[in-house]
């Protein structure tokens, strides 16, 4: 019986291949990920020896840095999600006061690079920081653990934010109607409804914040003082000693944390099926919301929100003080030192429209292909969420070692950092296209099979429509983390095309915080110009979509 | 029709390939910061009309990773700027280009600051101070009658527990010449107690050197060890209460320049290494990175002590060099941070 099903397996996926759009897609998309994903990785894994190898147990520095990876993790991944969750929540439903400022605001910090929340917090908070000392009189040190934390919550939530509200926006109201005419209290409606419905999103959004959380440096970097962990620790490796091999093998120890989340999350959401019908389009409005639930997100969202505009206002005062913390007057000085870098916003709007649409199309068309019986099926999936494990670092160096020599000579072109940023943001996508289809009926695609409709017209005609929204959410968030990404433009960035954060990066390296704070803010600014106006555009590609 | 569609793309890819090197045109990898960067290629260009594309980064590993990310295929012809410490593990790994500048030789630079292979040449210095927060000190030292600290021995005492950083030995070059200059100062044993010592003042070791100064002017901390050119930049050019003391025993850094090998246009490159000896680039760097010459008729940097006023520890940097690895592995082991 078995031996049956697994051969009927093999013709099934045979069967799915035969199509001829569906097997260049396949074919496109294993490519890519070899390409772009694996073969770097590799390049990278097998640059340190097996002796390098087994240096590792000894190395007492690394041992606490994976321990202090894996406690920083836990906590950050924690408490981001519940945020996230609370955020999700709140701009779902129509009756919470404020929605439309929650979802604004809990989009900010990833316009922020990376270095200026944990900057900006130590602006704020530090020993000399304005609340904590001028408004508070207290003696902060704000460095470690809990600095560290605070910052990654505020960082990474609104990524769960974004894939949790994919699915509360598609969880159909019907459905907690019929709960509730079923004789369920609210509770029970919230409880067995909407966070049941909501558990794949949660924990795709746990995957996708825990391995940013266990990558991220740039809080890291800034904040954790001398709290080693591993991200940063392969980011010091280079940085200060130029070890492109010690560098390699921690990450190396990173990629296995990872994997081992991946399979949690593939186990814990796999086990049950998660379908709604939504592409059926129930119009009806949103019952009202359970006033203590309410007012516990809305009151998770105010708290959230402050700590979040405070990011905003220490950049824009630093923008316009002449010099923070001596002398608060106001000046234009440091606007005159920042229009000089101006050509470096417009290669960072380039290279971040390239890369959210690659990051986008390859989402969706992973997200697809996936989701049926093709071959290698487990495979591409791992691949499609591995570089979100990856320090950016490590993709930088991975890109250099592999596309700096002939067949593919990228290195020197704006191209290899638009795939670089691309791939690396590709779990973002990726999940959040598979959320979507999770939540597809699988009963309109056979509808639509049984008109006549075969391979890659399922996708154009079926999924697309219903996968817009994952497509500007995959767009939307690999544009911003591309505009505001450092770690791998300091590798791949040549002379010529330097990226504006790249540019603020150099200037906080020279002490001119001033300036970099007036460069953060003009590319603030450009990146909500270019949004809006894609915003827009996709509006009209959104509306025929039921919102459920 | 589709392999009208790869024939496209393959198109686009090729046309976004960088063309071949210009003879006239050179790629430098800067660690120094934008500004001296500009300057001093502005200058190089108007003088041998070689234009230079440029790509600083304010750290110099950051720089060397990437040279030998690259050594495949070379994409810069000049490394600039960073300690030796940064240039020699290159040499060592054949990755850069020997050469003996003339200019050097006429200018009688002194040999201590070039390679004797000629891998690297040095065209800057840069002394380890000790930086006072002056804000923070009147308020909160002075009142105690604290002296302020003089010989590398003050930064012991218990007032300063929790109120002194340095850039972190395991991960930055002057963090490294720290440690190795103690080393030097007291001898191998001594200095680890020293520095063990010392540990429990260190409220933070910075994982960047810049990063020691940022927390110093924000009153992070009272009392840091770092370059003096950085703290004398940040009085003079961004006005912050730093002072700064060179005590005896102290080490240096050579700052250097290098040629990348198999990088497209040697012949740039040498010119270049020959132009950094003459005086102009190592006035500039003096003038805004506050950082020594190596030339004798070069004005020093306004500020800084003379260099010859300084008693420098007998420092042994191929020693220090070749150690490097070992002394950062017992570091880890018995100091842990």
């Amino acid at each position: 019986m078995g031996r049956l099903g697994v051969v009927a397996a093999g013709v099934e996926a045979r069967r799915q291949l035969a199509d001829p759009g569906l097997a260049l897609a396949f074919v496109g998309g294993a490519a890519a990920l070899g390409l772009f994903v694996l073969y770097p990785t590799v390049r990278v894994l097998l640059y340190p020896t097996v002796h390098d190898y087994l240096t590792i147990p000894q190395s007492v520095r690394w041992i606490q840095a994976a321990r202090n990876s894996l406690v920083s993790t836990v906590l950050s991944t924690s408490t981001a999600v519940l945020v996230g969750l609370a955020f999700a929540f709140a701009i779902t439903r129509p009756d919470v006061p404020g929605r439309r400022f929650f979802r604004t605001v809990a989009l900010l910090p990833l316009f922020a690079p990376p270095f200026m929340v944990a900057f900006s917090y130590i602006l704020l908070f530090g020993r000399q920081g304005l609340v904590t000392r001028h408004l508070l009189g207290l003696d902060v040190n704000i460095f470690g653990l809990h600095g560290l934390w605070l910052a990654q919550t505020v960082a990474f939530f609104p990524l769960a934010m974004l894939v949790i509200a994919g699915v509360l926006e598609s969880v159909s109201p019907s459905l907690e109607h019929a709960a509730r005419n079923l004789g369920a209290d609210e509770w029970q409606v919230a409880r067995t409804v909407t966070l049941a419905l909501a558990r794949p999103g949660i924990a795709g959004a746990a995957l996708v914040v825990a391995i940013s959380v266990l990558a991220d440096f740039g809080n890291a970097v800034v904040i954790a003082g001398g709290w080693p962990l591993l991200a940063t620790e392969a980011w010091f490796r280079l940085e200060g000693m130029a070890d492109l091999r010690g560098a390699s093998l921690v990450v190396a120890m990173l990629v296995v944390p990872t994997t081992g989340l991946f399979l949690v999350e593939r186990y814990w959401v796999g086990r049950r099926r998660y379908t709604t019908i939504t592409g059926r389009g129930g119009r009806l409005e949103r019952p009202p919301t359970y006033p203590p639930l309410k007012w516990a997100a809305f009151s998770v969202c105010v708290l959230t929100s402050v700590l979040v505009v405070l990011i905003y206002l220490g950049v824009v005062a630093g923008a316009f003080t002449a010099v923070w913390g001596r002398d608060w007057s106001i000046t234009l000085d440091h606007w005159r030192l920042a229009s000089d870098r101006v050509t470096s916003l417009w290669a960072s709007l380039r290279v971040a429209a390239g890369a959210g649409l690659v990051t986008a199309v390859a989402g969706i068309l992973l997200a697809f292909l996936t989701s049926r019986p093709v071959p290698l099926r487990r495979a591409l999936d791992f691949l499609a969420v591995l570089p979100g494990a990856l320090p950016g670092v490590f993709v930088g160096v991975g890109f250099v070692l592999a596309f700096n020599r002939p067949p593919l000579e990228l290195v020197g072109t704006p191209w290899v950092l638009v795939l670089a940023l691309a791939f690396w943001h590709l779990p973002l996508g990726y999940q959040a296209a598979v959320a979507q289809l999770q939540q597809i009926d699988r009963s309109i695609e056979e509808a639509a099979s049984n008109l006549g409709a075969r391979g890659l017209h399922l996708l154009r005609d079926v999924y697309l429509p219903l996968l817009a929204r994952a497509f500007v959410e995959g767009f939307t968030v690999s544009f911003v983390r591309a505009v505001t990404n450092v770690s791998i433009a300091v590798f791949l960035v040549s002379p010529g095309n330097v990226v504006a954060t790249f540019a603020i990066l150099n200037m906080i390296g020279n002490g001119i915080w001033g300036g970099a704070a007036a460069l953060t803010t003009m590319l603030l600014l450009v990146t909500f110009a270019a949004l809006a106006a894609a915003r827009l555009a996709a509006g009209r590609a959104l509306r025929p979509v039921p919102a459920g | 029709m589709r392999r009208g569609w790869v024939v496209l793309l393959l198109g686009l890819v090729m046309s976004a390939a960088p063309a071949g090197a210009q003879a006239r045109r050179i790629v430098v990898y800067s660690a120094l910061p934008d500004l001296e960067t500009s300057l001093i290629n502005r200058e190089f260009t108007r003088r041998t009309g070689i234009a230079v594309e440029a790509l600083s980064v304010a750290a110099a590993g950051t720089l060397a990773a990437r040279i030998r990310a690259e050594r495949e295929r070379p994409r810069a012809d000049i490394f600039v700027g960073g300690s030796v410490d940064f240039h020699a593990p290159l040499a060592r790994e054949g990755l850069l280009l020997p050469y003996r500048s003339p200019v050097a030789r006429e200018a009688r630079v002194s040999p201590a600051f070039l390679d004797r292979d000629g891998y690297w040449h040095g065209w800057y210095l840069g002394i380890l101070s000790i930086i006072v927060n002056t804000e923070r000190w009147d308020r909160e030292m002075a009142p105690r009658r604290v002296p302020k600290p003089a010989t590398w021995d003050d930064l012991l005492r218990p007032e300063f527990r929790g109120q002194f950083i340095m850039p972190s030995p395991v991960t930055t070059g002057a963090g490294y010449i720290f440690v190795a200059g103690q080393i030097f100062r007291l001898g191998e044993d001594r200095a680890w107690a020293y520095l063990r010592e010392l540990n429990r003042n260190v409220a933070q070791y910075t994982p960047t050197a810049p990063g020691t100064i940022t927390l110093l002017e924000r009153g992070e901390a009272v009392v840091a060890m770092m370059w003096a050119h950085e703290a004398i930049g940040a009085r003079r050019l961004r006005f912050q209460p730093l002072e700064v003391i060179v005590p005896p025993d102290t080490a240096f850094e050579i700052g250097a320049v290098s040629i990348i090998r198999g990088g497209p246009n040697p012949e740039g490159a040498r010119a270049y290494v020959d132009f950094l000896m003459t005086r102009t680039p190592q006035d500039i760097n003096a003038r805004y990175g506050f950082r020594y010459p190596v030339r004798a008729d070069v004005e020093p940097p306004a500020g800084a002590p003379p260099f010859e006023s300084v008693k420098f520890v007998r420092y042994d940097r191929e020693w220090a060099i070749a150690n490097a690895e070992r002394v950062r592995e017992r570091w880890t082991r018995e100091i842990g941070r």
